[in-house]
């Protein structure tokens, strides 16, 4: 047993260490610095290196966390203790090993950039704060101090008087929450939800005016995800079939709104809003296309074919077989705005309108669809299909009708954005946009819409703001993907279940509920 | 049930029954009439053409049937799609063009050359620790991406480790373009090795080239399988995994250490990848960050092809879609860079028409 736990310790340690070492490899120590000189408010100009106090702060905050993460689970409070701190002096070593490399390489000259980009002698010796072989030493002392105050923090944290009191706090806002509600006066609690309704409508109304085109162009694309992210849980979601190749999709529906109201290649300019309702028309008849001959099929085998779907049609797009009708690689350019009244209405805020108008009208319809008869029958086809067939539930039809539903969406979206850019290309629906979106409705949470919304904020309203993170967003996604995965597979806001289930008995919803963090 | 209801629910499953009949006759019909007109109409190309793509072909097949079989091996255990299985390759491909470069910056002066380079003083060993180095670093990032992502999700439902494995795909992709940047890199073969050598041979006056590292392929991929097939068959660990396979709690109950064995797996089917990932940088040369996508997704066509879970269907799948992949753009008369669609679009139909594949899916039943 003292055998096996050392093992765990010692694998810890190297777990954490190798992490450091990959942050230093792939030059993300540089970023971390200048996110935590950032919450110092210290702005760092992009291309230039912040101090190295921000260096050992990130480094501190690492061995924090690494000495959090690798505190025992059980004996006594020392032994948890020790374990943690064994750990961080096991990973702050083998840092350490690594130091000695970077400072042989600094101090030689060396430069190996050719082969690993973020070897730079300004990158390795900001590693080592600047310091050298000092900054070995010290590197081994902050894991020591900061790893142990961290297990020390976790070790407290699980005794039984901090859990007491932490059981306490939470039972107390809950409480005051339950208080708050009861308090409103009968008229808000009845109307409350137009309510808010209404002053949403009105500010949305006026922000777009105040904020400038940046932010417009920022939330736009937000909010053209949102709509493609409940698009996609319709499909994911609702009725539970994995589809990986959404993007097809958005090309239909882009591609009709290119070509039926550009000037090249056709020049048939139709106008706006009738391409936006053949661009939906048309990613339907995609997806119908898709469903009719796949309905059958296992999850994960549908999930490879839609994948395969979306690849085809960005190939044959950019392929010089139908570079004639569609443009091949260069895409499709000077896509005509929307008009309304006879007036153009493209500018960045009528844009945001038009959004706006699309996300509200979304919600609604899925609101009503999650609801109604068929959600009800795509929620069971989901959790288990042949239960649901055998009381009559129509299989085929039902999961056909969600991915024609869902390929509308995705075809409104791919219509609103290739006006919005005033361009379309085949790289504008790879595969990426299809997992951005996935990851979206993973993220925030399947059948959540504000957990929709969350997500299209986290994932592509923030970096754009964090600028800093550019290059490693990718990264950073993935990451965020297999990590929720583990910890919160529900999503950020996870779905509570519609609210027919409550009306009678309080007991069963809150079994479902509980079933369904397992089938989700 | 009135009759109306009845005549309805009639009429969408005929519905169903009578669209794949059709799909399946459209495409056979395009394909036959492609087919006729390249063969008979145009007539253009003689056998040195076919020759020659048939060589590309099974080439490119042989790297495919490695990479198929990681997929079938763990979706056989795990019943999970590795999605970041092009991944592991990718870094194969990497770890073998390091080493490559390592063994043409040391020198081994003689008296007659003075600038002579590890790599043309020794190639068969160079070519060798290539082949190791590729293999190992390779079968750890497999090993690690099962411990790190999907040990944890055993017990989820099915689509989760999916979307947990897209995202060890997209963060192995992307370390690799922050470590290596996204520069387009070469394989730096030892002369004897060099691409595009080879032997030649002679059909109808013309001559067709037999490149080197092309038969070196075939050779040390079909070695790797038979080792495979032995290891699978005969020996205590490819007992367990396939114990493992058909049902883990009753492996466990038997004695059979689960974690481990589906470590090994894991193991196996990186250091195939891996190899397969130095053949193919030795073979098409280029390296860079999304090299093991479309491998990827071809070698799971592959697998899928011949019926997952079943490790000769992974090879002879794998063998035959680089056939097609290679000898169809041509024999259909369609563009080369088309030649993507074609795999996709077997994809398509093999699970439209045969889902469980030509050899058979070899899956325990209360799993499917």
């Amino acid at each position: 047993m003292k055998n096996h736990q050392a093992r765990t310790i010692i694998q810890k340690g190297l777990l954490f260490a190798l992490i450091l070492i990959l942050i230093m490899a792939i030059g993300f120590h540089e970023i971390a610095a200048a996110l935590v000189s950032r919450v110092f408010s210290v702005d760092v100009r992009r291309g230039s290196l912040p101090e190295v106090r921000f260096m050992m702060y990130f480094f501190g905050l690492y061995a924090f966390i690494s000495g959090w993460a690798t505190a025992g689970k059980e004996g006594s409070f020392s032994q948890k203790l020790l374990q943690g701190i064994v750990a961080s002096a096991v990973a702050g070593l083998i840092v350490a090993l690594f130091d000695i490399l970077l400072v042989y390489l600094v101090q030689n000259g060396i430069d190996i950039r050719e082969y690993l980009t973020a070897f730079s002698t300004a990158s390795m010796s900001y590693f080592l704060f600047d310091r050298g072989q000092a900054g070995l030493l010290q590197h081994l002392v902050y894991f020591v101090i900061f790893g142990g105050l961290g297990s020390l923090l976790h070790v407290i944290r699980d005794t039984e008087a901090a859990q007491n009191a932490i059981n306490k706090a939470s039972f107390f806002l809950k409480s005051s929450k339950e208080k708050i509600d009861n308090a409103l006066p009968p008229f808000v609690r009845k109307y409350g939800k137009y309510l808010v309704l209404m002053i949403v409508a009105v500010a949305m109304y006026i922000l777009p005016r105040l904020w400038g085109s940046y932010i417009n162009f920022v939330l736009g694309l937000v909010g053209l995800y949102v709509i493609a992210g409940i698009g996609l849980n319709i499909i994911v979601g609702l009725s539970g079939q994995l589809v990986l190749g959404y993007a097809a999709f958005f090309a239909m529906g882009a591609y009709s709104m290119a070509l039926l109201n550009a000037p090249t290649p056709h020049n048939i300019l139709l106008g706006f809003w009738p391409s936006l309702i053949v661009a939906m028309i048309m990613a339907v008849l995609a997806g119908l296309v898709l469903g009719l001959p796949l309905m059958g099929l296992r999850g994960d085998y549908l999930a490879i074919v839609t994948l395969g779907f979306g690849e085809i049609i960005r190939i044959l797009l950019k392929s010089d077989l139908l570079s004639n009708l569609t443009g091949g690689p260069r895409g499709i350019h000077d896509i005509q705005g929307p008009t309304l009244f006879g007036r153009p209405f493209f500018s960045d805020i009528n844009y945001m309108y038009i959004i706006f108008v699309a996300v509200a009208l979304t919600i609604f319809v899925y609101n009503r669809l999650q609801e109604s008869r068929t959600g009800r029958a795509w929620l069971s086809i989901k959790e288990d299909a042949i239960a649901s067939q055998a009381t009559g539930v129509n299989l085929k039809k039902y999961k056909l009708l969600a991915l024609a539903i869902g390929a509308a969406f995705a075809g409104l979206v791919g219509g609103i954005s290739a006006a919005r850019n005033q361009f379309t290309g085949p790289n504008d629906h790879s595969l990426l946009v299809s997992m951005n979106v996935l990851s979206i409705v993973i993220v925030g949470g399947v059948n959540s819409v504000p957990g929709i919304i969350l997500g299209a904020f986290t994932l592509k309203g923030l970096p754009e703001i964090l600028r800093e993170v550019e290059n490693y967003r990718q990264l950073l996604f993935g990451i965020l993907l297999i990590v929720m995965m583990i910890m919160r597979p529900n999503g950020l806001w996870p779905a509570t279940r519609p609210l027919y289930e409550h009306m009678d008995d309080p007991e069963s919803t809150k079994k479902t509920s509980g079933k369904e963090s397992n089938n989700a | 049930m009135t009759a109306k209801e009845k005549s309805s629910q009639v009429k969408q499953r005929d519905l169903s029954k009578i669209i794949r009949p059709i799909f399946g006759a459209l495409v056979a019909a395009y394909v036959l009439w492609r087919l006729y007109f390249v063969f008979i109409v145009e007539a253009k190309y003689g056998p040195q053409v076919w020759v020659s793509l048939l060589i590309a072909g099974l080439i490119i097949g042989a790297v495919y049937s490695l990479i198929a079989i990681g997929y079938t091996l763990v979706y056989g255990i795990l019943l999970m799609i590795n999605f970041a299985h092009g991944e592991v390759m990718m870094f194969g491909v990497y770890a073998g063009y390091f080493v490559l470069e390592a063994t043409k910056a040391i020198r081994v002066p003689t008296a007659a050359n003075p600038d002579l380079v590890f790599a043309d003083a020794y190639p068969a060993l160079s070519i060798i620790l290539t082949f190791i180095v590729g293999m190992g670093v390779a079968a750890l990032v497999g090993y690690y991406l099962e411990k790190i992502a999907y040990r944890p999700l055993r017990k989820a439902p099915r689509l989760i480790p999916l979307i947990s494995a897209i995202g060890a795909s997209f963060v192995l992709q992307n370390i690799s373009l922050l470590l290596f940047s996204p520069q387009l890199r070469n394989y730096n073969n030892p002369n004897a090795m060099a691409r595009g050598n080879g032997w030649k041979i002679i059909i109808n006056e013309t001559p067709v080239n037999v490149p080197y590292t092309g038969v070196f392929t075939l050779i040390l991929s079909v070695v790797l399988m038979l080792g495979l097939l032995y290891l699978v068959r005969n020996t205590r660990l490819g007992k367990s995994m396939r114990a493992v396979a058909l049902d883990k709690d009753t492996a466990a109950l038997m004695g059979i250490n689960v974690n481990q064995t589906i470590s090994s797996t894991f193991l196996i089917s990186g250091a195939l990848a891996g190899a397969a990932g130095v053949m193919w940088g030795l073979h098409n040369g280029q390296v860079y960050n999304t090299v093991g996508f479309l491998p990827g997704i071809k070698a799971f066509t592959a697998a899928v092809l011949g019926g997952i879970g079943n490790i000769p269907g992974a090879m002879m799948g794998g063998m035959l879609l680089g056939l097609v992949e290679s000898i169809g753009p041509t024999a259909l008369g369609i563009s080369y860079q088309l030649k993507d669609v074609i795999a996709f679009a077997i994809l398509i139909s093999i699970l439209i028409f045969k889902p469980s594949g030509i050899l058979g899916e070899v899956l325990s039943e209360e799993k499917v």
